[in-house]
């Protein structure tokens, strides 16, 4: 077999015209002046409808036809070629297919354009996979973008956390040192409360025993009397203060009380400033100590009119509110939330600036001139509401004036408010040779309620602590009632020796006494129900009067 | 060298003393004019420069609001001549330059002398009696083909685009290219051009102002041209033979005559002045 070594050359025609690729010679205004067959099959026209009578960009949409002028046509003209530049053409069927174009601009011997040679690769499938990169690319814009919004709240959110926990932090250190101040008082009160039970018993003794006709020791005395019940209320303040006071909390409706005050609240606030009250309807009751409450209102309008020296409005408001999570959230205190009473007080004076409603609670910090308040009022309330589980709150703006709002728990449950207590004067009512068991650790302290029960017409034993306490009721039977304090010494205190002795001795009295106590008999600052206490510094008419009636059984 | 001059890459060449201002149109940047300028250096200050986001501009200047409509672009405009103190310019301008060109004239009128408008068009998409040449989602079909293309771009070109302080051969390569833009810079400037609408600021130009009319151009088709004219006061439209959008570069001997004999110097024009 011979073979035609001219028939297995590939000739350049045969090359051109079945290259895997499209090849177009255009004029400079795209006028195609050639094209090969693969080219041809690609787009499915027939040769003699295409050369000299279509343009390459008649071939493009519009889109790509924009390109083609605005870019594709610019560049090659400045730069000679262009290389990879993705078209669509529109095939005889309307079929698109995607090309990319590589294009050379040949110049005539002047170096103006004659001829582009445009080489077209079918790009069906780079295409494809370059939309699919496209689409991740955009994916991951939007991620990268939704990410960075994220990012963005995210500072800003860390920056309101920071705020709010500066702030709580703030909040905290104003409790601490609200707390740290209450110990220190409620420690000093303590111990001025029991230095003052002793100088109000020996003063007493003395006015008791001074002979008639010593009129000017008798002032002396009396003077001296006065001054120590100054100084007790200023203890109970402070005690008040720290907390630390025994409340005899009950059910209350503030709406009764606060128009019960409204005559006493009337001369206080003078003729220059009006009292104005909003007691709202349906007001709930709730569970304070009511003469504690009514001390706090008064103190307030008492630091209302002070701001108002030229007159002006006071408003006392009643409400049922609620404290939600967040509000609560966000005190420095632990207040519950819930159903509160609401009390308010408002003022049209001065008002005060932050500094002075950051300090307005702690003792001794007053804005009145030397002498003219203690410093000790809202501090009185601040502890008064804490312990009633309650909460206080202040707005004041400059010269605006002020608001202090005081929350109580709402009670629940319908206890029947107690008929008014009687005011029972206490007559001196004398003992009868009964046998009281006086304990307490301190020595004038005890000596001056010895000496005060002797004088009543008792029979008194007397015991330091529990241990000596317990073996005076095992030697003497005829113990009629255990007057003990609540704070010993010697690791017993005062409630667990009642608990002893009444064990021994069912239904026998305690009367209990304290400067202020812990938990030990006043569960959480309140009267255990059923237990009598006498606040120190006491006077000998009150402690008659308690026992005499603690022994009649009343 | 200010930040205006940087920011926009302008160069100026030329003997002469009353400038010449060259702005390119969208897809192009400063090299688009290296036909023509040769022509003008010998009598005219030749001022070339960059829209901001295209060839060698300052890419980061780029700002999607200032850049938000045209007037941005003619704000920097008139901020080259500013800082250039610039006075008496023509202002030649190309396809969506030219009506950059229109707006800047209109806030500076004292500043032009003369306005040469190459392929302008008001407004490019349809609008009731208005024939623009597009419909809105051709509109579309562009910013696919722009996507089309760039994908390839932003891969290689992108990092030397976004400036790369710590290789400046790259900077090289760049000063060897045309018409380089970014993506999203192309994409943003393709929806300002093709979006605008600025035929109401026709009647207000005052500055004399030629306007160079393509044969058989798809971007700014001859009604488009008879619009132009119909709508600027005393301007004067010139049908080229040329073809396509851009004669400053398929036909920069037909353009320059067109400008000679505009700007009143003798020269032999080819195509019949209307």
């Amino acid at each position: 077999m011979t073979i035609d070594q001219g028939a297995l050359t590939e000739t350049a025609e045969e090359l051109y015209e079945s290259a895997p690729c499209g090849y177009l010679s255009t004029l400079p205004d795209g006028t195609i002046i050639r094209a090969n067959q693969t080219f041809l099959t690609w787009i499915g026209m027939e040769r003699q409808d295409l050369v000299g009578h279509r343009g390459f960009q008649d071939l493009l949409g519009i889109g790509g036809r924009i390109f083609y002028d605005t870019h594709f046509a610019p560049l090659l003209r400045m730069q000679g070629f262009v290389n990879e530049i993705a078209f669509d053409l529109t095939c005889a069927d309307g079929r698109k297919l995607p090309v990319l174009a590589n294009t050379v601009q040949k110049l005539d011997a002047a170096g103006r354009p004659m001829v582009h040679r445009i080489t077209l690769f079918n790009a069906t499938d780079r295409r494809k996979y370059e939309r699919e990169l496209l689409l991740a690319r955009q994916k991951a814009e939007q991620a990268t973008e939704e990410l960075r919004r994220l990012n963005e709240t995210l500072e800003e959110r860390v920056a309101q956390e920071v705020a709010e926990r500066m702030k709580a932090e703030e909040a905290l250190r104003q409790a601490q040192k609200m707390e740290a101040v209450g110990q220190l008082t409620g420690g000093i009160a303590h111990d001025f409360n029991n230095l003052l039970t002793i100088i109000v018993g020996n003063i007493e003794l003395l006015q008791r025993r001074l002979p008639d006709g010593h009129e000017r020791l008798q002032r002396a005395a009396d003077h001296a009397m006065e001054a120590t019940r100054r100084a007790a209320t200023l203890t109970q303040r402070l005690l008040a203060f720290s907390r630390r006071q025994p409340l005899d909390p009950k059910p209350v409706d503030a709406n009764k009380l606060v128009a019960g005050m409204s005559e006493l609240l009337r001369r206080t606030l003078g003729e220059t400033v009006v009292l104005e009250t909003v007691l709202a309807g349906g007001l709930w009751r709730t569970q304070a100590d009511p003469n504690q409450l009514e001390n706090a209102i008064v103190n307030l309008a008492v630091n209302a009119r002070d701001a108002m020296p030229n007159g002006g409005k006071l408003t006392i408001e009643t409400a049922n509110t609620r404290l939600d999570e967040a509000y609560v959230e966000a005190l420095a205190e632990p207040v519950p939330p819930g159903q509160y009473v609401q009390v308010s007080v408002s003022d049209t004076g001065t008002g005060m600036d932050k500094a002075t409603m950051e300090k307005v609670f702690e003792p001794f910090f007053t804005t009145k001139a030397a002498g003219k308040g203690t410093g000790l009022g809202l501090s009185q309330i601040y502890g008064f509401v804490r312990q009633s589980n309650g909460h206080v709150r202040i707005y004041s703006e400059l010269g605006e004036g002020t608001t202090i709002k005081i929350y109580l728990p709402r009670l629940i449950g319908s206890d029947q408010e107690p008929a008014e207590a009687l005011a029972k004067r206490p007559a001196m009512v004398k003992g009868a040779g009964e046998t009281i068991l006086v304990v307490e650790d301190e020595r004038d302290l005890r000596t001056y309620a010895v000496e005060a029960l002797r004088d009543l017409g008792y029979r008194v034993l007397e015991a330091a602590d529990g241990r000596e306490a317990l073996a005076a009721v095992e030697q003497h039977p005829e113990i009629a009632l255990l007057f003990t304090d609540v704070v010993l010494a010697g690791g017993m205190n005062g409630r667990a020796l009642a608990d002893e002795v009444t064990r021994r001795k069912p239904g026998l009295p305690v009367l209990y006494t304290t400067g202020y106590t812990a938990n030990a008999i006043v569960h959480h600052g309140r009267l255990d129900v059923g237990t009598h206490l006498i606040g120190k510094p006491f006077t000998y008419a009150e402690l008659a009067a308690k026992v005499r009636r603690m022994l009649d059984g009343a | 060298m200010s930040a205006v001059l940087q920011r926009n890459n302008v160069k100026v060449v030329g003997k002469g003393q009353q400038p010449m201002l060259f702005a390119h149109g969208y897809g192009c940047d400063q090299n688009m004019w290296r036909f023509i300028t040769p022509a003008f250096e010998d009598r005219y200050k030749i001022i070339l420069f960059d829209h901001v986001g295209h060839g060698q501009s300052d890419a980061t200047a780029f700002d999607p609001a200032r850049y938000g409509s045209l007037h941005g672009y003619a704000e920097d405009v008139l901020a080259i001549c500013r800082e250039l103190e610039l006075k008496d310019v023509i202002f030649v301008g190309h396809s969506v330059s030219a009506m950059i060109g229109v707006l800047a004239a209109i806030q500076e009128p004292d500043r032009f002398d003369r306005l040469v408008l190459i392929g302008p068009s008001p407004r490019y998409v349809n609008d009731g009696d208005y024939i623009g040449g597009f419909k809105q989602e051709d509109i579309e079909g562009l910013l696919d083909v722009l996507d089309s293309n760039h994908l390839g771009w932003s891969s290689t070109m992108a990092p030397v685009i976004m400036g790369n302080p710590d290789r400046p051969e790259l900077g090289e390569e760049l000063s060897n290219s045309f018409c380089l833009t970014n993506p999203e810079i192309a994409k943003h400037f393709a929806r300002v051009t093709f979006l605008s609408d600025n035929r109401a600021d026709l009647p207000k130009v005052k500055t004399k102002a030629l306007i160079l009319q393509c044969s058989q151009d798809v971007i700014a088709p001859e009604t488009v041209g008879r619009y132009m004219h119909q709508n600027l006061r005393g301007s004067q439209l010139v049908l080229m033979n040329a073809t396509g959008h851009c004669p400053n570069l398929s036909a920069p001997e037909e353009t320059i005559a067109i400008m000679e004999a505009f700007l009143g110097e003798p020269a032999p024009i080819k195509a019949a002045a209307e």
